[in-house]
């Protein structure tokens, strides 16, 4: 941090630590352009589901697992069996008073109850003045935040200089709405509001009497209320950190809240002082789950272990395919749930077709720049730093034509919307109108147009090149008996007129589709010279070798293949063949994703949900997501595993130093892990961390959405993106990893990833070791130690014979 | 002449599809929403078969089913046919559209009866041969609105918004009530066609025009009564378009039905120009500031509507009733593409920074698209045009000088340059060509727009001068955006200048109810 503290008395630096761990408490909110899945619970990893469940009712009265009637159907069908409930009761944290199997069973068939938000001084003052002072609170940071956040949607931007708080002074100052509603004498107070926020931070708490000890989840609970605007300034602190700096935003945010509930405090105190203070005292306890959010956790608890029973019996069923000597095609896809499916489909059409599943940024991190773009597409994972940049290749004449052209369009769209000038705009050009609603009715719309062939830029030595062709050949255990064809294929999604577009791209691209990063590694391992550096690494590639890029559209399940990359000179005919295969899996994988599908009745039904304008549910996008598994492929070959599950190939045989398993375990879970639980999130807790209606959003300043008028952005997946209308499109279970390697391997990488081992000793995430026959068969309890994972079925039996 | 009654069809196949729709009001309703869909694009064959009915066979009015004046009767012209279609297009556009929208949905059956209702009642009203259809069609249309404005009666941000709207359209059926009223005194029928004619200045007919006048801008959501169409975005998009496209015309269409009526009231036009003028500018400079896509389209929609309504003050119907057309085709589209705006967002960054036009610049702007219009005006001939149009050409002027500003930055390319000067003059020549088709076809319906007297002359050269100065800050609004001046104008634009604030105050919208 970069602030100048050294003034500050002892308890106003309490309170700012105070107020930065607050900030770390929420989720950051990436922008709609590139979102990437987060995890909603992101700083209560350290907790455990129940003491997490208690913060947050605490601050903002959410309930963070299923009502209980959701898990009472599920024992009614048998899903959920006794078996697990004892086996979950057996694993739940032994620091809590732990309910008996009887309390468990009572319970379900009750609905629980979740602790009720402590109230804020909006909140007290709203029920004494008959003003809704929350609502209309969020409706003026909302509109102050829409504004200040805002990428490009305005043509009349804001001053932004100061940052936050100084650019909301500037506003509240002179907003006159809160005076009309009967906060008289506002503007004066913000204008007496101290320039540094901390300082305002200060006052506010020293007002309210507010002491360090109650402020973390004080400061927790206003910052909630502030929901997607909170979160998207914390992204903003997530990008300053990833880049080595510091941001504000979000404690500024939490002054300007702070700011409201002081001048109420003043107006109404002698009516609201005393329940205040008992209010502050509260915060002041330590954050204890009650008897029923303990059994909350145990039922959720226990529904994961139900359905690890049921991936043990589908992966136990496995069946192997016979191999040819030298495979026609290796088909590497992103490890994303939606390639197992493609990839199933894809394997039946050929013994001689294997699969590989990767990270689907294929080990390149790109900071790349489209055609004729000056916008940095930061397409990798969001925990990482894109280690090399990346243009479109193309001359320097067409990428002018194009900028013109975008340009003059800009100036059009900018002549469309100016004050004036739009009454000319709809005068000549709006019976036009008439021609664009026929042809988006009528979903028209052309495929995406293909980019020029992505170069480095600059470029990497060779020395540089070979290294990470190496480093990426490992990773994905493809290191001999290459095919003629290897298929490296990233995915995207071809979606129209969806703001979450982004959410159904590949989450390793950072929110953008894998398909520059597929051409990328192939342009780098078709290169003679970093084959030959291979060969000196002992990787030979054959000459006949060939890799082709290419793209799995997820909507259509139709692939691009990037024939343009590729050398000249190169066998035709092979890759014809691949064509005739990829086109056959898709209609394979249309018919199996149609299923779950509303509407989805024919194949050209499946194809034009993603040119429909209308259609809220192109496709299901990661949902059902449950599981993970790091193995080779053969351990899973021939499981229906439904495409939710993430299938990583992983050879721990061939990774000595157990360096590929690390990189695994800390960063493709990891990502997993964020996906998996925002649509946990999403799917039970929409309305603090689920994007809403998509039937109300309105998008605001290019980077997220609002539901309806205002008010806060939204953070999240839609309803629709979970829902399908009758039910959850996502069954909300914390993910499942299973993955065949040693334990001690597995053991020691905890041990040394402090961040990654306490998701698992937290159960956010579940960590199952596959055994040499491919069976699940260790599982890991927390605190660096393991269970067979069959124990506690026998265990339970034994219990249920006494 | 029985095809005089054609246009009864198109209502009454959407009232039977809302009537079955009505059956399975709940979730995944069936074949209905297909149903309904079907019922639209017949309803929309029919229009278009009243539309060549009405060339081949020439205007006139149907004969009353019902009776003393009260019943059904069709009036079909230029004006109403125009209506009919492009409303019962758009409403084929948005039932196709709501059908997949609204999958899933708990009242998805309902929302698709009430949808094709609320269509059935906007044609009602816009092929009225009487006042008194056209004043039940007025009201059913607010009411069957209120009820899809309400598809989410729990949330309080939509009760809210609703109940504005409900206040205004209240007063605004009043005003017609009294207009409709007063109509039928002074000329003994209720009859549209016979009033029309006999149309003369009188006591009675300028109180009628100016209530019809009250009537219009309030469904029109002019200031200040506005602020609750920039909320109703609490409803399901298709919703959005079908009222930013079908119902908010009813204002203009009643300004312009009524033509004959409101030329004999001057005062009632002037109003009109005035109050049309102001928010005109007021919708496009808050506009400006908004930082949703949505709302930003609620915004555009005052001010286009504002727009409309000052060609109606200046008499030039045709212009107007190609303004509605115009209009509503846009912004239905601009709603149902909502959902792009992310990736519009993000186009307009990629190219790299906007060029900005110097002070130099702007001028020659200015200059080059005089001579633009100059050109194109030789070429389509001026005369026969009024001085009101020519006024208003000059203001698109003023909007065609912003796009070439653009291309003319010192730091644009010539390539950016030469495309500006395209567009420029492309929509200077649809402009013109428009115009003409509009006069052209409404000429025998719409009155000839009067030669101005001292009033509106002052008016025209007001409006010129204030649609000029927000131009030229527009075109250089980079070079002063910064002063602290503009940013606190900016916070009270962005809120409406608290028109809606203290519309809430006044009802109560922000009450808390404790819930616990």
């Amino acid at each position: 941090m970069y602030m100048k503290h050294e003034t500050y008395p002892a308890a106003l630096l309490e309170l700012v630590n105070e107020a930065n761990s607050a900030a770390k408490a929420i989720p950051p909110l990436f922008p709609l352009t590139s979102s990437v899945a987060v995890n909603p619970f992101l700083g209560q990893s350290g907790e455990s589901l129940a003491v997490t469940a208690a913060r947050l009712a605490r601050v903002s009265g959410a309930r963070i697992t299923p009502e209980r009637s959701y898990w009472r159907a599920k024992f009614a069908a048998g899903d959920i069996i006794e078996d697990d409930l004892v086996a979950a009761l057996d694993a739940i944290d032994s620091q809590f008073d732990r309910p008996s199997l009887a309390d468990i069973t009572a319970a379900l068939e009750s609905d629980g109850h979740i602790p009720a938000k402590l109230p804020n001084v909006a909140d007290l003052a709203a029920e004494v003045s008959g003003i809704d002072w929350p609502a209309l609170i969020e409706d003026r940071i909302g509109v102050w935040a829409a504004s200040h956040f805002d990428e490009g949607q305005a043509l009349w931007q804001p001053n932004r200089t100061g940052g936050a708080f100084t650019a909301w002074r500037e506003f509240a100052q002179r907003d006159l709405t809160p005076e009309i509603h009967g906060l008289s004498g506002f503007g004066a107070f913000v204008a007496g509001t101290n320039r540094s926020h901390w300082r305002a931070i200060g006052r506010a708490s020293e007002a309210m009497g507010l002491e360090q000890e109650a402020a973390a989840t004080a400061f927790h609970g206003w910052l909630s209320s502030l929901g997607g605007w909170a979160q998207y300034a914390r992204y903003l602190l997530w990008q300053a950190e990833l880049n080595g700096g510091t941001d504000n935003a979000v404690t500024e945010l939490l002054a300007i809240r702070m700011v409201f509930e002081e001048a109420l405090y003043t107006r109404y105190a002698d009516q609201i002082g005393n329940r205040w203070a008992e209010i502050v005292a509260q915060h002041a306890m330590p954050v204890t789950p009650t008897r029923d959010l303990v059994i909350d956790a145990v039922l959720q608890e226990a529904a994961e272990r139900a359905q690890q029973r049921w991936l043990s019996d589908t992966v136990a069923a496995s069946a192997p395919r016979d191999h040819a000597a030298r495979p026609a095609v290796q088909a590497a896809f992103c490890i994303d749930v939606r390639s197992e499916v493609f990839r199933r489909a894809l394997e039946t059409q050929n013994e001689g077709i294997e699969t590989i599943g990767f990270a689907g940024f294929f080990g390149l991190a790109s900071a790349h720049k489209a055609a004729g773009s000056d916008v940095t597409e930061l397409r990798g994972p969001v925990l990482l730093q894109p280690a090399i940049t990346s243009v479109a290749d193309e001359p320097t004449e067409a990428d002018l034509d194009r900028r013109y052209a975008a340009r003059a369009k800009r100036a059009w769209g900018r002549f469309k919307l100016a004050a004036v000038s739009s009454f000319a705009f709809v005068e000549a050009t709006g019976p036009v109108y008439a021609a664009k609603l026929l042809h988006d009715t009528m979903a028209m719309d052309h495929a995406a147009k293909i980019d020029p062939t992505p170069k480095l830029d600059p470029s990497v030595d060779l020395d540089g090149r070979i290294a990470a062709a190496k480093t990426i050949l490992t990773a994905m255990s493809l290191t001999g008996n290459f095919a003629r064809l290897v298929m490296l294929a990233g995915h995207g999604a071809h979606v129209t007129n969806n703001p979450h577009e982004s959410a159904l791209q590949c989450g390793a691209c950072g929110g953008y589709a894998g398909d520059v990063n597929a051409r990328l590694l192939a342009q780098l391992l078709n290169e003679p010279a970093v084959r030959k550096g291979l060969a000196e690494h002992g990787i030979d590639i054959p000459g006949d070798t060939l890799f082709v890029p290419a793209l799995h559209n997820t909507t259509t399940d139709e692939v691009t293949l990037y024939e343009q990359d590729l050398p000249m000179g190169t066998s035709r005919a092979e890759v014809e063949q691949l064509r005739k295969w990829l086109a056959a899996a898709g209609e394979i994988a249309r018919r199996e994703r149609a299923v779950r599908l509303p509407r989805a009745k024919s194949d050209a039904d499946m194809l034009r949900r993603a040119r429909d304008w209308s259609e809220l549910r192109a496709e299901w996008g990661l949902a059902g997501c449950r599981a993970f598994v790091a193995a080779p492929r053969g351990r899973t070959e021939g499981s229906e595993l439904a495409g939710k599950s993430f299938l990583h190939s992983y050879d721990w045989r061939e990774d000595p130093g157990f360096g590929v398993l690390e990189l695994i375990m800390t960063a493709p879970v990891v990502v997993a892990s964020w996906i998996s639980l925002q649509y946990y999130g999403s799917a039970v807790t929409p309305d603090h961390f689920g994007g809403g209606n998509k039937l109300l959003h309105n998008v605001a300043g290019g980077i997220g959405v609002l539901e309806g008028n205002g008010g806060s952005l939204r953070p999240g997946l839609p309803w629709q993106s979970v829902h399908d209308g009758e039910a959850l499109q996502h069954d909300p279970l914390r993910l499942t990893v299973v993955i065949e390697a040693p334990r001690e391997a597995m053991t020691d990488i905890l041990d040394r990833h402090p961040g990654v081992r306490e998701l698992f000793d937290n159960r956010w995430l579940h960590l199952i070791a596959m055994d040499d026959e491919g069976k699940l068969a260790w599982r890991y309890r927390g605190d660096l130690r393991w269970e067979p994972f069959a124990a506690a079925h026998a265990a339970n039996r034994a219990i249920a014979a006494e | 002449m029985l095809y005089l009654y054609l246009p009864l069809l198109s209502p009454a196949i959407l009232l039977i599809a809302a009537a079955i729709a009505s059956r399975t009001p709940g979730q995944r309703p069936g074949n209905v929403p297909r149903m309904t869909e079907w019922a639209a694009l017949a309803a929309f064959a029919v229009a278009a078969l009243s539309a060549l009915l009405l060339i081949i066979f020439g205007k006139g009015t149907s004969g009353l089913i019902g009776v003393g004046g009260v019943g059904l009767s069709v009036r079909l012209d230029a004006v109403s046919a125009t209506m009919l279609v492009l409303v019962s297009f758009i409403g084929w556009i948005v039932l196709r559209y709501s059908a997949t929208y609204m999958d899933g949905e708990q009242r998805q059956g309902a929302f698709t009866g009430w949808m094709s209702a609320t269509l059935a009642t906007v044609l009602l009203l816009v092929v009225s041969g009487n006042v008194i259809q056209l004043a039940l069609a007025w009201m059913v249309t607010s009411l069957l609105l209120h009820q899809l404005l309400l598809f989410y009666p729990n949330r309080t941000t939509a009760r809210r918004a609703a109940r504005k709207k409900a206040v205004i359209a209240r007063m605004s059926e009043a005003a017609l009530i009294g207009a409709v009223i007063l109509l039928i005194a002074a000329y003994g029928t209720t009859d549209i066609a016979t009033i029309l004619s006999a149309a003369t200045p009188g006591l009675m007919t300028v109180a009628a025009a100016l209530l019809i006048a009250l009537a219009a801008v309030l469904a029109s959501a002019q200031f200040p009564a506005h602020g609750w169409l920039t909320e109703v975005m609490e409803a399901p998009t298709p919703v959005s378009a079908l009222l930013h496209a079908g119902v908010i015309n009813a204002g203009g269409f009643l300004l312009i039905r009524f033509a004959d009526v409101m030329l004999a009231a001057p005062a009632a036009m002037a109003l009109l120009v005035m109050l049309g003028g102001f928010t005109a500018l007021f919708g496009g400079l808050v506009m400006l500031t908004q930082p949703a896509t949505k709302t930003s389209l609620a915004w555009s929609t005052i001010a286009q509507m504002a727009f409309m309504v000052m060609q109606c003050g200046l008499a030039l119907f045709p212009l107007a009733l190609l303004h509605i057309v115009a209009h509503s085709l846009y912004k239905a589209h601009a709603f149902l593409s909502a959902g792009e705006a992310v990736r519009n967002i993000v186009a307009i960054r990629r190219p790299g920074p906007v060029a900005v036009p110097s002070a130099r610049n702007v001028l020659q702007a200015f200059g080059i698209s005089i001579i633009i219009y100059a050109m194109v005006g030789a070429v389509f001939g001026f005369d026969g045009k009024s001085a009101q149009a020519i006024a208003l050409g000059v203001i698109l002027i003023f909007g065609v000088a912003y796009l070439l500003a653009q291309g003319f930055a010192d730091t644009a390319p010539g390539a950016l340059t030469r495309r500006t000067v395209i567009y420029a003059t492309v929509t200077s020549v649809s402009y013109f060509v428009l115009q003409i088709a509009a006069q052209y076809v409404t000429a025998g319906t719409l009155p000839a727009t009067p030669a101005p007297g001292a009033l509106e002359w002052t008016l025209m050269i007001l409006a010129l001068i204030s649609f000029g100065a927000v131009a030229v800050a527009q075109a250089t609004f980079p070079l002063w955006a910064t002063h602290p001046a503009a940013a606190g104008l900016r916070v009270h634009l962005s809120n409406g200048l608290y028109m809606n604030a203290v519309f809430d105050k006044l009802l109560g919208g922000w009450s808390y109810k404790n819930t616990a």
